[in-house]
């Protein structure tokens, strides 16, 4: 199988890209602002663009070349500016008070949750020494961090942006795995993302329409 | 064969092509139905051409169909007939009463047909990634149909549904990724990328460890769909929130097809890890969702939640019955899934009539069906003990064969706890549906809905044939039940052989 060394310029890149994603992740556990989540989660997609970007620059793939583009034009740019204009605005939300735990408490778990993904991981990875081995760690850590902030944000805005920070963190594993990974399945990935996203947004706005606030924690109608 | 595939995964696609050109409810059910039913025929052929030969492969692994994808195609696609009928009545209905728009209505049919033709073209794919892809937007497509009635609680059950889903199928596709690792050994040719046949056939060179994380992963992804506890829990609320064709959809093909892409884990875990791993994975999930589906089906309240309990303990009966393994487990659990895609959809199909004449989902609000509607009270009370694997009926056999699988795998204890919560669950379930079939029929809704103008409890269907579709689809799959109950056609018995061969 193809696979880039970790010390080759692009490996280096990809586990910078890796180490920055995940810092990212953090940043957006740890913080308590509607704008700053969307913020952290544009960021960390211009990262995951870059990152695809030398890898398809490294495997000469044309393909994921567009996949790069895609990246950037549509979770870098079109998905934060949507949530920034279709939500934060327009229901006006400022500050997440809907938080189950308290920001220490929740980057504690978040560090704690790093170091079980690079335990859980770092034997199951069979070649040493290839790029895979540095960032497959990172990118579980990340889903992981997401999986985190949806459980303890209840808000709805907030669950969909932790959803969106692990899909990143999927994408991320999967970028090293160009060689075997198809482009039908990349695409499609992504197709079911953008269509997933446009349809909790409707779910959301007509959530806060009923509710007045779309907080999960208001979810409450249905039970045992 | 090829041709034959696609025809039958976009069959279902003309009802949402009826619907997006402005058809009502009528003619674009029927014409879902006509859809659904070419889907049926296809899957019928390709399940007897099957036998006689090896496993179709093209497009370079993306189509894919063996015995076990054939298996599955047949009882999503018959789900979906039954499923298609009755929503030509139920949707009927609700229009004509007007609590759903036209607009709604349309939505309803287009994204009915999109919802079951991804579900059968995910069971057509060979490529693991694809696979993921079309599961995922199959949850999508449902999402808008619990959503549809766009009350507050069909969309907070819509809401629930959409974000635990997309996050466990995400698991799921991060389990696929660690499935690849694993195979990080091999040379893979490109036009093999991804594919189950081709992994499945070097299993043994796959590396272990990181396929036993692959494997946990995509139990715990593509579970959650299933409904296994403890993530099922959107199960119950969705089911309960939307349309009842619509739930008949999600219980009897959908979890369904979460379980196949389990099982297609499973069969490449297996042949590199042996039993003992899947096993107690399994066994774990499984009986954890008996036992709390079980403990939720004791609480009375709407009955559309009760069936839906009722789901996730066979979808844990079925993780069981694969845990069990072995010849035996397996064709049970096979079995087990055709028997009880039937009655479910049948039992669903049912909650919708008598919601559409009550104008209730709570059981206490509902005596006397079987005077007042001898159709729809008879499909309840026996399709109830058809679901619970009371004889003659389909389930008392496979469940009889899961549970004769689990002497031979595992000793005495566990088949004798499965059979003590099979009786909880018999004597909880049918608690509530004996209240709902028995007792005086209610005169006062009658009144009630004539006084406000309404139409009257008795009838509800304009038209004989909107009539004739809602009760169709209960008589043809209580037969259907019944046959399975007493006699297995030698085709599905020849099927469910070589599909246990292939796992």
């Amino acid at each position: 199988m193809q696979s880039l060394s970790a010390t080759s310029a692009a490996g280096v890149l990809l586990d910078l890209s890796g180490v920055l994603i995940l810092l990212l992740a953090f940043a957006c556990l740890g913080s308590k602002l509607f704008n700053r989540y969307v913020a952290y989660y544009g960021a960390q997609s211009v990262v995951l663009a870059f990152a695809a970007g030398v890898a398809a620059q490294a495997f000469h793939s044309a393909e994921l070349w567009i996949l790069a583009v895609a990246t950037l034009a549509i979770k870098g740019i079109g998905i934060p500016l949507s949530a920034r204009r279709l939500l934060v605005q327009r229901l006006d939300l400022k500050r997440d008070a809907a938080l189950s735990t308290g920001l220490s408490t929740s980057l504690i778990a978040g560090g704690a949750l790093t170091a079980f993904a690079y335990l859980v991981t770092r034997p199951q990875l069979l070649p040493h020494g290839v790029v895979a081995a540095a960032v497959v760690p990172l990118s579980t850590a990340v889903i992981l961090l997401g999986g985190l902030a949806m459980v303890v944000r209840r808000h709805t805005v907030a669950q969909l942006i932790g959803w969106l920070i692990v899909e990143n963190g999927v994408f991320l594993g999967a970028i090293t795995l160009v060689a075997t990974f198809p482009f039908i399945v990349e695409a499609g990935i992504f197709l079911d993302i953008v269509a997933g996203v446009l349809i909790m947004l409707v779910f959301v706005s007509g959530l806060t329409r009923q509710l007045a606030s779309a907080s999960a924690s208001e979810l409450k109608e249905l039970q045992g | 064969m090829i041709a034959l595939m696609i025809a039958a995964a976009v069959g279902p696609l003309t009802g949402s092509v009826a619907a997006g050109c402005g058809a009502r409810a009528r003619q674009a059910g029927w014409s879902g139905a006509a859809g659904a039913m070419i889907s049926v025929a296809c899957s019928i052929w390709l399940l007897a051409a099957e036998l006689h030969r090896p496993p179709v492969s093209g497009w370079g692994g993306y189509l894919y169909l063996d015995s076990l994808s054939c298996f599955f195609l047949f009882t999503v696609a018959a789900v979906t007939l039954l499923a298609a009928v009755g929503s030509v009545a139920y949707l009927a209905a609700e229009e004509d009463i007007g609590r759903l728009s036209a607009f709604q209505v349309r939505l309803y049919f287009i994204f009915f047909g999109l919802f079951a033709a991804l579900m059968l073209a995910a069971l057509e794919t060979g490529n693991l990634g694809l696979l993921f892809v079309l599961i995922e937007a199959s949850t999508l497509a449902s999402a808008a149909l619990v959503g549809l009635e766009a009350r507050s609680s069909s969309l907070e059950a819509a809401w629930k549904y959409v974000i635990i889903s997309s996050f466990g199928v995400t698991i799921a596709l991060a389990g696929t990724l660690f499935l690849f690792y694993s195979a990080s050994g091999l040379h893979l040719a490109p036009d093999l990328r991804l594919t189950w046949p081709y992994l499945f056939g070097h299993a043994p060179a796959l590396a272990p460890e990181s396929l036993r994380l692959a494997f946990l992963l995509a139990v715990v992804g593509y579970g959650t769909k299933v409904g296994l506890a403890p993530m099922h829990t959107w199960l119950p609320d969705a089911h309960a929130e939307a349309p009842s064709p619509a739930s008949a959809m999600l219980s009897a093909a959908l979890l369904n097809t979460g379980m196949y892409a389990i099982m297609r884990f499973l069969a490449i875990t297996r042949a590199r890890l042996g039993d003992g791993f899947p096993r107690a994975v399994l066994l774990t999930f499984g009986f954890l969702s008996i036992v709390i589906a079980v403990l939720f089906m004791i609480r009375r309240g709407n009955f559309k939640r009760l069936f839906a309990y009722s789901s996730v303990e066979h979808m844990g009966i079925i993780a069981v019955a694969l845990g069990f393994g072995g010849v035996l487990g397996l064709y049970g659990a096979l079995l087990q899934t055709l028997n009880h895609a039937i009655a479910k959809a049948v039992l669903f199909l049912t909650s919708g009539d008598v919601a559409v004449r009550y104008q209730t989902r709570e059981a206490a609000g509902v005596t006397g069906l079987l005077t007042a509607v001898p159709v729809a009270g008879g499909a309840l009370l026996l399709g109830s003990f058809a679901v619970l694997g009371s004889p003659p009926f389909g389930l008392f056999l496979s469940e009889l064969t899961i549970v004769r699988a689990g002497f031979a795998a595992s000793g005495a204890t566990l088949p004798l706890l499965l059979l003590a919560l099979l009786a909880i669950a018999f004597i909880a379930f049918a608690r509530t549906t004996t209240g709902m079939v028995t007792g005086s029929a209610p005169v006062a809704t009658t009144a009630t809905a004539t006084v406000a103008g309404g139409p009257p409890l008795s009838a509800p269907y304009r038209g004989r044939w909107t009539g004739v579709a809602a009760a169709t689809p209960l008589v043809v799959g209580l037969v259907a039940l019944l046959i399975l109950g007493l006699w297995i056609p030698a085709v599905l018995d020849a099927v469910i052989r070589h599909s246990a061969a292939v796992l």
